[in-house]
């Protein structure tokens, strides 16, 4: 079995441009270096420069525009807030960005069946606020869910602290309205989880927008919990952390969210928040339960001797939102806090099996310093899912090169403990040359053939999650100078 | 009987010795593995997940159509096979392949049976939180057929447990997908296509699921309601009120007097959690109903799989939630001349039909009940049916706008049609 294509021939001509602008209204398509630029990025190292971003604000319209870029053969980028973190939005090798952001209504809340139907340019979190009077919430929640977007989640099937217990964005996702490589309009799922056929909709979720762009979603909403119960649990080593996070797990505790930070990375809060991290820990422990307030007092009691049974110094519990919040404070800011103890930082994003925490944690500690670079850990401990973050000043020479060296060797260390590249970031370009450490050929083929049975073609996010198109062997994960931007009939890749 | 020349049949049958050898291939007293009275010409019981691949291979070099066959619990839950040479047993393919008890994932071959797999894991106070009906239902059934029972209240379908998969395809290839970690979004997410598609696109020969740990305390109770309105309504109170509800079925008088020997409409529900939690969860529970719901030993989940095994005719419907009491109830009226037991899954929208009379007007039923569903925006799947009634309805529901990609996924992963032709969706 193979089934290989080569990437669009086309090219975004001034004349593609112009039919854009005569389907979308000249208002809605960028096209000048300027305007561009601010495309050029997603939330990576990753860049490329589209020639066109349009901005359509109804199915019709991203249909028209993606009848065109099929019609000239170019590549379509599908973006929603742009702060994937592996290159998902970036136009490796030109194209159009459809950028969804304008779709962003709230269409339909049924708070009966617990669903919402929304527009892929919804805000994550903007969808939890809107349906919280109603007792409601939206449970995945990606550290960046105050931009980012829905259609963006289901791309990249996105995580969060609380997927733990909740789940992924795949079990929140019912039903899609779908656009087509070729601009046809299909739905697929629908306003429940069973419907006729396969599980397009499931198989939809994770697809990093090369099979189709969702104009519409259907979401499962859930009903928020009457407690919730935070525990901050500090630890002197960080193997004591690792090995509580073992047992709350086999201990049958199913907490909402258990999320582990590491010294460097309070260095990095503490100052800022002050959510009273000690300096001097080396790792701290930041777990939820959430249910009926007799769960969660009883799970807060098991986990809290839990930790202390592994030389916790000291376990805080904060019952009152306040007091949650203020714990989370710590949590949320703690990526962008980074950027006090150094100019650039480079997010990992590995998966491996709970009981390797220990082993894993200390070869990544082991590996940057070999690379001779300081590692900040803040991360989903509960599933395993790692996210080390390089620090690093990209105007030393060589420094970038080091990140890049040192990230594939963490990568390489979470696959041989039985893992996984990513758990919630998605391949995108930057891990295309990883992936090969986990599937082989026919495992990528079975992909491929899904992506010619979307009738997908070269045209929909080429270069990126699989090795797909003969000729993006030669991109390096994009890292590329500057493309000139479109002008007159120039070409530009 | 078999649809090809026994020429084909003959030169397979003994390549298919040479792979698995020849005590493992089947060509006598083949009635056995009938599949809505379609007789395959020989059986084949692969030992390992290359000889499936090989098995694969040769029937297809022989044009001749496979059905994967496993506990054949859920096997009835399709359209009747177009062609069928080859039933494929995995019933030697059975082992644990690594449970990792602290990781709470475990891999075992497509032929384990579930209630061995859940004997195992009990002893480490762990389960796959799904209980689908017949006890000989293996995992690779399982997932094909998305068999899921009263657990999926709280815990959904195999789609949301299974993380990892291994399957062999027509040309004799086989491949993975998802991996043994929790928590993964490497590549296309082909264990979601793979869950539901009916042996139609590959044969499973091992998954990988993650675990929940058995919750350390449970209770069940049957609350007796004075119609299905009312059940229906309890059950979606407790979703909202968050009680630690695990399993909540609502039973029709019929059912109730099979399940919990009480002739009225009644909500079956299970308690699970931590034990302050449980006790209040009853005490919310009976409030709701206002009177006294009896305390039920857990045996009263097996008369309830007794009960809703598929029998002469099943069927289910799917619907949204809030619309279940008024299809149930419309259903009742019906089918009142012929006693048929409902059972619900109120917040999942799920209405389980059965009728043991062999004497049930079923097409009127198949339509009336695709009607109310498609008026409440959701469809009606014939579970088992007699194969005379199956010839001339979709058995998986109504076609719909996204069948032709689902056609082209069928012809890109089976491009010579060999498994199990003319059973999906679309005759697929």
């Amino acid at each position: 079995m193979t089934v290989q294509e080569a990437v669009p021939g086309g090219r975004v001509t001034r004349v593609v441009v112009r039919e854009l602008e005569r389907a979308l209204g000249r208002e809605r398509v960028l096209s000048t270096p300027e305007e561009l630029i601010a495309y050029e990025f997603d939330g990576t190292i990753e860049r490329g420069m589209p020639q066109a971003v349009v901005f359509p604000e109804s199915t019709e319209q991203v249909a028209a525009a993606v009848r065109i870029a099929h019609r000239f053969d170019v590549p379509v980028i599908p973006r929603g807030a742009g702060t994937g973190l592996s290159g998902g939005a970036v136009a490796t090798i030109g194209g159009v960005i459809v950028a969804l952001t304008r779709m962003k209504r709230i269409l339909a809340v049924d708070p009966v069946n617990l669903t919402a139907v929304v527009e892929p340019g919804v805000v994550n979190l903007d969808l939890s606020n809107h349906v919280a009077p109603l007792g409601l919430f939206y449970a995945p929640d990606p550290s960046s869910q105050r931009a980012c977007t829905i259609g963006g989640n289901v791309a990249e099937n996105a995580g969060g602290p609380h997927c733990l217990a909740y789940g992924a964005t795949t079990q929140h996702i019912l039903g899609l309205e779908l656009v087509l490589a070729d601009g046809e309009v299909v739905n697929v799922g629908g306003a429940m989880r069973d419907v006729p056929g396969y599980d397009l909709a499931g198989l939809f979720v994770g697809s990093e927008g090369t099979l189709a762009i969702a104009t519409k979603i259907t979401v499962r909403l859930m009903r928020l919990p009457e407690s919730t119960r935070t525990l901050l649990a500090i630890f002197d080593t960080v193997d004591d952390a690792s090995n509580a996070v073992s047992s709350i797990i086999a201990a049958g505790m199913v907490p909402s969210a258990l999320e582990m930070m590491d010294r460097n990375i309070i260095a990095a809060i503490e100052p800022v928040i002050h959510a009273g991290f000690p300096l001097d820990a080396e790792a701290v422990l930041l777990i939820e339960v959430d249910g009926l307030d007799e769960s969660t007092q009883e799970q807060a009691g098991v986990i809290d001797a839990i930790c202390r049974k592994h030389a916790a110094r000291e376990v805080r519990i904060a019952v009152e939102k306040p007091d949650r919040d203020r714990l989370w404070a710590g949590r949320k800011t703690s990526i962008s806090a980074l950027g006090r103890l150094y100019p650039n930082y480079y997010v990992l994003d590995g998966v491996v099996p709970r009981t390797k925490l220990v082993e894993v944690l200390r070869q990544t500690y082991a590996i940057a310093a070999k690379y001779d670079l300081d590692v900040a850990n803040v991360f989903h401990a509960g599933d395993g899912n790692l996210h080390p973050n390089l620090l690093f000043d990209e105007r030393v020479p060589g420094a970038t090169e080091r990140v890049l060296q040192a990230g594939a060797a963490i990568m390489r260390l979470c696959v041989d403990a039985g893992g996984s590249i990513t758990g919630e970031h998605g391949v995108g370009l930057e891990k295309r040359d990883f992936i090969a450490w986990i599937y082989d050929e026919p495992d990528l083929d079975a992909m491929r053939r899904v992506k010619a049975a979307f009738g997908t073609g070269a045209n929909y996010n080429p270069c990126k999650a699989f090795p797909t198109h003969k000729g993006c062997g030669e991109i390096h994960s994009g890292r590329l100078p500057r493309t000139p931007a479109a002008d007159g009939a120039e070409m530009y890749v | 009987m078999s649809s090809l020349a026994p020429s084909s049949l003959a030169a397979f049958a003994a390549q298919a010795c040479e792979i698995t050898g020849a005590e493992n291939v089947i060509t006598s007293d083949l009635d056995t593995y009938a599949v809505d009275d379609v007789t395959p010409g020989v059986a084949v019981r692969p030992l390992d997940e290359a000889q499936v691949a090989a098995t694969l291979l040769a029937a297809a070099t022989h044009s001749l159509a496979v059905i994967p066959l496993g506990g054949r619990e859920h096997i009835g839950c399709c359209n009747v096979p177009a062609r069928y040479d080859v039933a494929l047993l995995t019933e030697r393919m059975s082992r644990v392949v690594a449970h990792e008890p602290a990781d709470m994932t475990i891999t075992v071959d497509a032929g384990a049976r579930l209630t061995d797999v859940q004997s195992m894991l009990a002893e480490h106070g762990q389960h796959l939180p799904l209980d689908p009906i017949g006890d000989r239902a293996t995992v690779g059934g399982i997932i094909a057929a998305s068999a899921f029972g009263p657990l999926r209240h709280a815990h959904g379908t195999v789609r949301d447990w299974l993380i990892g998969i291994r399957v062999a395809h027509p040309d004799g290839s086989v491949s993975k997908a998802g991996g043994r970690v929790v928590k993964n979004v490497t590549g296309y997410e082909m264990t979601k296509l793979y869950a539901g598609s009916f042996g139609t696109l590959a044969v499973v020969t091992e998954a990988t699921f993650k675990l929940a740990p058995v919750p350390p305390l449970s209770s069940t109770i049957a609350l007796a309601c004075d119609s299905p309105h009312e059940g229906a309504r309890v059950a979606l109170a407790a979703r909202d009120a968050g009680l630690s509800v695990r399993r909540c079925e609502l039973l029709s008088p019929a059912a109730a007097r099979r399940v919990v020997g009480s002739a009225r409409w009644h909500l079956l529900c299970e308690i699970a959690g931590v034990s302050a939690a449980v006790g209040r969860s009853l005490r919310e529970l009976r409030s709701l109903v206002g009177g006294s719901g009896e305390e039920r030993p857990q045996e009263v989940w097996t008369h309830w799989r007794h009960a809703f095994t598929p029998a002469y005719f099943s069927l289910r419907l799917h619907l949204m939630p809030s619309r279940v009491s008024d299809a149930i109830e419309r259903l009742a009226t019906e089918l009142d001349e012929n006693p048929t037991s409902i059972s619900s899954t109120v917040v999942a929208g799920v209405v389980r039909l059965n009728m043991l009379g062999e004497n049930a007007p079923t097409e009127r039923i198949v339509v009336a009940a695709r009607s109310l569903a498609a008026a409440a925006g959701g469809h009606a799947v014939v579970e088992a049916a007699p194969s005379d009634l199956k010839q001339h309805i979709d058995v998986l529901g109504e076609a719909r706008g996204d069948l032709p990609i689902m056609r082209r996924l069928k012809e890109q992963l089976d491009p010579t049609n060999v498994l199990s032709p003319g059973r999906f969706l679309g005759r697929l």
